[in-house]
């Protein structure tokens, strides 16, 4: 017997590589989006910083940009920087 | 006559009180034979002797006792002779052989009873005109009231139990003329239906005899007679009434069994209303001499104008009273069958709006349509759709039949009541929405008219409530005071209350679509959600917009990655065509956790692919859900193949093993896919149906190579779908129930802890209290608590005793 497989239609879901299941900031799912996103994903991405804590995008820029002098990781209080 | 009064003239000369008397009554009780027989000169001549004996007689003050006497003689007489003549005269056995005799018969007796009162009628008459001009010092009622007062001596010594013969009679009379009647009048109306009979024998169809003894002429010249006597003795409402009211109720009755029943497409009123006229026609004949009476009223001066006029305007208003009622009663019957025809009932929905409208049946309309829909639909034998669809075709009816709603709300209460414990209500209803059930495609229809709805008008607890006193006096003012939708999408999604709960399995519903169709065409969806968006609010729907992007990027990603393949060397080509549906976790129903091991040749190509989709997407991954998805595959056996098979993927996982191996027992092959047995088993059976595998003495499964033509199998069915046990891939609503009641457990638990006891109710409110999360515990009833602490207490994890729940004293 020899069995031909013609397609194969698979079902999978995605999912950040990320170290945590939710967003430090939000509280939200990684795999969700932020409380301002409709659509996760690509519209709705995460960053990491170089202490490797990691957060939705806009809701690390909206923390960044509330901080006046120093611009801390909310997890760690390190500097925050961007992950290259 | 003439001669005797003379005498009397001299005996009253010799102041002979008792001559005066007799004068005084003789020419009293004869005077009417005397009127009409003696010549005018020698009654003037009478009249003088007569008005000397009365003074004489009122000398003595007994002029009064007159009128007492003249009323005691004929009620003796009347219940001595003329009474026992009557219904003597009535009964004649040997008369009765033929119809046309009795109706002879019967207006013989009336006859013969004019004949034997008149004398008192026509003495009385003289009386009250002596009384009304004051004659030797008379004075009493006149002649207007002592007629009345003689009348009712009459009907009441006549009348007061009358054989049951008269009524027979009577009746027999009339249903007779009226037939007659409507003959004629059917042949100068052209009716069809009368006249079709003049060809059925021979037959005259007014009196139901051969053409040449007919004796409808007769009949009606009896009917007048007959009429202007009971109208001259005032009986004619006594004798009359009942057997009218019969015979209208009969008629009006058998017409529209004959016509309207079972026939809903056609309005009768108008119909009805042409052949009541012609009824009333005939009851201008029966009630006719009332009528003539009314000149000699009017020269009384009576007050009431035209009294014959006033009985036909009685009649007319009875008989459509009737007609009204009988319809309703009629139609109330049919309701539910009405209901189910709706629209093409239409016509029939508006004439019993009108009749209801002029009756006061709502409330048996009510009782009727509400044990109707619970004997003929509210049972397990018919199917959800159909309760739906019929429930459906309630809301339009009635809001037409009832558009203050009340009806509506009232009636199909029941059936929310009942749509509600159909675990598979939502579920239709989200189907017949999305035009996925043949026969329901109007809600489908509903759903495009583009009106937004403002939701939640209806609130289910007052509905399940009944000691509004809703069904003592339906109270409009309440009614109105709630807003009463009466659109069909918001009365089906408020069935459960919220519309969350709908939306939720909406989303199921599209969720089981897109995974079983896989073809990343979703238009017809798109255009639902788009359409729910109108009436759900955007924010509602939001969930199903990611799931409809999941799918095109899904397809986007593919092409990508196959793209990408294209561009490789021939030798590093993937051996297998995969494609994926990728989708967003968060925003899918919970799937069916089930563990699958694929064969290496699919699971290297799912990583394969999974690499690919990690070089396009930046630190994001697949998780892939190996029994989901479908699989389309040939089989090539030795004499033959079997082509573009779609099946589930554990389906394609077992015959790729058979590939490598061709003996299988259940255990093996439970072990290699991870998969219970008991799954296995149950798989098996689509590749034996196929005959492409056979169960072998000891357990194993072999590959059939060369099968004898006899068990060639049916070979019609190509497409196998998904198997025996249902086929949705999402979890089913009760699974998520129950999951959800579980989180109440740790709540329960805690709540024991601290207040040793509770009962069910101080549970189920605390519960309502604390945790106030959304929808989910106001939709978790009592009993549905009840049932969830039972089943605890069958697992031992609690204790119920007296009524009260509390933990087991081993888990302190």
């Amino acid at each position: 017997m020899k069995v031909k497989i013609k397609q194969w239609n698979g079902v999978a879901s995605w999912l950040w590589v990320a170290n945590d299941e939710n967003c430090g900031i939000c509280r939200m799912s990684f795999n969700g989006c932020c409380p301002d996103c409709k659509v996760p994903g690509d519209d709705c991405p995460l960053v990491w910083g170089q202490c490797s804590h990691c957060f939705h995008m806009h809701c690390i820029l909206k923390w960044l940009n509330s901080q006046q002098v120093q611009q801390q990781c909310p997890m760690c209080r390190q500097e925050w920087k961007f992950k290259e | 006559v003439f001669l005797r009064g003379s005498v009397v003239l001299d005996m009253m000369m010799m102041d002979s009180l008792p001559a005066a008397w007799d004068s005084v009554t003789s020419a009293l009780v004869s005077s009417n034979s005397c009127l009409q027989m003696s010549p005018m000169s020698s009654c003037t001549l009478s009249e003088e002797a007569l008005s000397e004996a009365l003074d004489l007689l009122s000398g003595h003050s007994l002029a009064q006792c007159v009128e007492g006497w003249l009323l005691e003689t004929m009620q003796v007489r009347l219940t001595a002779a003329v009474a026992p003549e009557f219904w003597a005269g009535l009964e004649q056995p040997e008369n009765e052989v033929e119809e046309r005799d009795r109706a002879r018969v019967l207006l013989r007796a009336f006859r013969t009873l004019l004949v034997r009162l008149e004398p008192f009628l026509g003495g009385l008459e003289r009386l009250g005109t002596w009384q009304e001009e004051g004659r030797g010092g008379l004075s009493g009622p006149g002649s207007r009231g002592l007629r009345e007062r003689a009348l009712s001596v009459i009907r009441a010594v006549l009348l007061f139990s009358p054989p049951a013969v008269l009524q027979d009679r009577v009746l027999e009379f009339y249903s007779r003329t009226f037939a007659v009647h409507m003959s004629r009048e059917g042949e100068t109306e052209g009716e069809t239906e009368e006249r079709a009979h003049p060809s059925d024998g021979g037959l005259c169809s007014g009196c139901a005899v051969p053409v040449e003894e007919c004796w409808c002429q007769e009949a009606l010249e009896q009917l007048e007679e007959l009429s202007h006597i009971l109208s001259r003795l005032q009986l004619l409402e006594r004798v009359s009434s009942e057997a009218v009211t019969n015979i209208l109720h009969r008629l009006i009755e058998q017409r529209m069994e004959q016509r309207c029943r079972g026939e809903y497409e056609n309005s009768f009123l108008s119909d009805f209303q042409e052949w009541l006229e012609h009824v009333l026609g005939w009851l201008s004949r029966v009630f006719v001499s009332e009528a003539g009476g009314s000149s000699v009223r009017a020269a009384l001066g009576s007050p009431t104008g035209q009294p014959g006029n006033t009985v036909l305007q009685r009649w007319r208003c009875h008989m459509h009273q009737f007609f009204c009622r009988i319809y309703v009663n009629m139609r109330i019957e049919e309701l539910f069958s009405i209901i189910r025809d709706f629209p093409e009932s239409k016509p029939a929905i508006e004439d019993l709006k009108f009749c209801l409208e002029r009756t006061n049946q709502r409330q048996q309309l009510l009782t009727s349509l509400k044990s109707a829909f619970e004997t003929r639909l509210l049972h397990p034998g018919v199917h959800t759709s159909d309760i739906i669809t019929v429930y459906i075709s309630a809301i339009k009816a009635l809001r037409e039949l009832d558009p203050s709603m009340v009806i509506l709300q009232v009636a199909c209460q029941p059936i929310r009541k009942y749509l509600r414990t159909r675990e598979d209500t939502v579920r239709q209803i989200v189907a017949s929405l999305t035009g996925d059930t043949e026969g329901c495609s109007d809600l489908a229809n509903e759903l495009s008219r583009t009106d937004p709805v403002t939701l939640e008008t209806q609130d289910s607890e007052d509905e399940g409530s009944e000691q509004w006193g809703w069904f003592d006096t339906p109270d409009p003012v309440r009614s109105c005071s709630k807003r009463r939708s009466s659109d069909i999408i918001s009365l089906l999604v408020s069935i459960y209350g919220s519309k969350e709960i709908f939306i939720d399995e909406y989303r199921t519903v599209l969720a089981d679509r897109l995974l079983h169709q896989l073809n990343y065409n979703t238009a017809r969806e798109i255009r639902n959600v788009e359409l729910l968006k109108l009436r759900f609010g955007e924010s509602h729907m939001h969930y199903c917009e990611v799931m409809l992007k999941d799918v095109a990027d899904s397809r986007r990603i593919n092409a990508n990655i196959r793209e990408e393949e294209s561009r490789l060397p021939e030798e590093e080509q993937p051996p297998l065509a995969l494609s994926a549906m990728i989708l967003s976790s968060e925003f899918w129903p919970t799937l069916k956790e089930e563990k699958l091991e694929l064969p290496p040749l699919a699971s290297k190509a799912m990583e394969v692919y999974t690499h690919r989709y990690e070089k396009l997407k930046a630190m994001r991954t697949l998780s892939w859900k190996p029994h989901l998805g479908s699989v389309t595959l040939d089989i090539e056996l030795e004499d033959r193949t079997l082509t573009n098979l779609s099946v589930s993927p554990i389906h394609a996982a077992i015959i790729l093993h058979f590939q490598d191996k061709s003996s299988w027992s259940l255990e093996e092959l439970s072990t290699v896919l991870g998969v219970p047995q008991e799954m296995v088993r149950r798989k098996l059976t689509l590749w034996q149906q196929q005959g492409v595998l056979r169960e072998e003495a000891g357990g194993r499964y072999t590959v059939v190579e060369t099968c004898a033509s006899r068990e060639r199998p049916e070979r019609s069915v190509l497409l196998i779908d998904s198997d025996e046990e249902g086929d949705s891939n999402t979890t089913t609503q009760s699974e998520q129930r129950e999951e959800k009641l579980q989180l109440f457990w740790a709540y329960i638990q805690a709540m024991l802890t601290n207040l040793e006891t509770m009962t069910l109710e101080r549970i189920h409110s605390m519960l309502r209290m604390f945790v106030a999360t959304g929808p989910v515990v106001t939709e978790m009833d009592v009993n549905e608590l009840q049932a969830f602490l039972q089943k605890k207490v069958r697992d031992h994890q609690l204790i119920v005793s007296g009524g009260v729940y509390r933990l087991p004293k081993s888990s302190h």
